[in-house]
């Protein structure tokens, strides 16, 4: 999966006709390690672009920062990334005139191991969902697998699954860097920041992660896309795609196969009902 | 040491941890104004006897109830959240208890799933006109609660008791 020349044609041509102001892509770095996000604003800059199987990060994140919210942008996409357009673009956060998505038929990327990730191996929708112009070849939609590490976990009891949880809370610094790596965390001003919140009052307790991360998920509950870019800027390295994955297996099986992003104009789970939702838990 | 207050905090969830003397479960009570609030009231207009452990918060539908009040609970005081809300179909905003619902379920799942029991956070429908009903929920769900014990998984360091 190498589209490093395609790309540099496409973002070269958008710049050098003045449609977009700044091109998003990848770029390498000085080590072997996933590649970083470029920001293209002129037509002669486009050599630093690249795209292989180490592009990894979700470019869509970027659109909610300032400097390119008012900005005409022509972006990389892969299949996740685009479904978390699909829903940012659903929820007014950014207009479609304004961008330019170049999506790309994808094959799957590596994780820092090298290895093919974990998302990819589980991944419903490797297609753009939404695109101006499309790389490679579409492979179609595929069958929605429940996730490995939630399976295992379920299948331990209370007592072991709390202990194993209170060390992935305990080890959480509150950077908020999962808050702030999500494309779909984009509100002005969260919840978990308030006055009277723990992030003021007890810092970094095992408690207050509970909270954040809780909370946190909860709110992106029927939304998250499994792109994993919280789970990649964690300096902690917590699993957190298990919060994510756990909700979307429940949204999954009880609400009509609901998965998030998929098609234009369909809201999250939480902003539509069934009569026949699952009632049997309500005393 | 490290090893002792991870067990300690562990076993919170274990029936076997023996609650301090005089302990008295607090169960946050969240209830919807046009129906679980009314039934409340028709409780105790109608001297039904119920477990005074419950702190009752008025909302204006189960709706309004963001999966963030139930953790905030947990974390702060709470042994035990109980929310209630308009019988489906009776919902005064016609159709707000169905989005609660599902809320709701997925909520008790991710609870359940990073290790508090699943009694801890409990549902109910009550209508105005079911003051019996309100007193029988508030039983159960505080006898389930003091059964647990008191809370200790997730719970603010500088607990106010």
């Amino acid at each position: 999966m190498d589209y490093t020349n395609q790309i540099r044609e496409i973002a070269a041509r958008l710049l050098s006709e003045n449609r977009i102001d700044v091109f998003i892509g990848y770029r390498k770095t000085g080590f072997d390690e996933n590649h970083l996000p470029a920001f293209i604003t002129h037509p002669n800059a486009t050599g630093d672009l690249v795209f292989t199987e180490k592009s990894g990060f979700n470019l869509t994140n970027y659109l909610k920062f300032e400097h390119t919210r008012n900005k005409r942008v022509g972006l990389v996409v892969k299949g996740c990334d685009s479904r978390a357009l699909n829903l940012m673009l659903t929820e007014n956060q950014v207009k479609r005139d304004h961008i330019y998505i170049v999506g790309i038929a994808c094959e799957g990327v590596v994780n820092e191991q090298g290895e093919k990730a974990q998302n990819c191996l589980e991944c419903v929708m490797p297609d753009p969902v939404v695109h101006d112009e499309i790389l490679g070849v579409p492979s179609g939609k595929r069958d929605y697998q429940a996730n490995s590490d939630v399976k295992e976990l379920w299948q331990k009891d209370l007592a072991e699954r709390s202990r194993f949880f209170e060390e992935v809370f305990e080890s959480c610094i509150r950077c908020n860097a999962c808050r702030h790596s999500c494309p779909l965390c984009y509100c002005a001003k969260c919840c978990i920041d308030q006055e009277t919140s723990t992030l003021y009052h007890g810092a970094n307790t095992t408690s207050s992660a509970f909270h954040a991360l809780m909370t946190w998920s909860l709110h992106l509950a029927g939304r998250c896309v499994d792109c994993r870019n919280c789970e990649k800027a964690c300096p902690s390295h917590l699993p957190l795609h298990l919060l994510h994955k756990q909700n979307e297996q429940v949204i999954h099986e009880h609400f009509q196969g609901h998965l998030a992003g998929m098609v234009a104009q369909d809201r999250g789970a939480f902003y539509k009902y069934n009569l026949n939702d699952p009632d049997d838990f309500i005393l | 040491m490290e090893a002792t207050v991870k067990d300690q905090v562990v076993s919170a969830e274990k029936p076997q941890l023996e609650a301090p003397p005089g302990w008295q479960p607090v169960i946050m009570g969240i209830l919807c104004n046009w129906c679980s609030y009314a039934g409340s009231d028709l409780t105790g207009t109608s001297r039904t006897q119920y477990p005074p452990n419950i702190r009752i918060i008025r909302v204006p539908c189960s709706s309004r109830v963001d999966p963030w009040f139930i953790i905030k609970s947990l974390q702060t005081t709470a042994d035990g959240v109980l929310v209630s809300g308009c019988h489906p179909g009776d919902c005064h905003y016609i159709t707000g208890n169905y989005y609660a619902r599902r809320r709701f379920l997925v909520t008790k799942k991710l609870l359940n799933f990073v290790g508090l029991h699943e009694d801890r956070v409990q549902f109910s429908w009550v209508s105005a006109a079911e003051g019996a009903k309100f007193a029988q929920v508030v039983a159960k769900v505080t006898g389930a609660i003091r059964k647990l014990g008191p809370l200790h998984l997730y719970k603010k360091e500088n607990r106010s008791q």
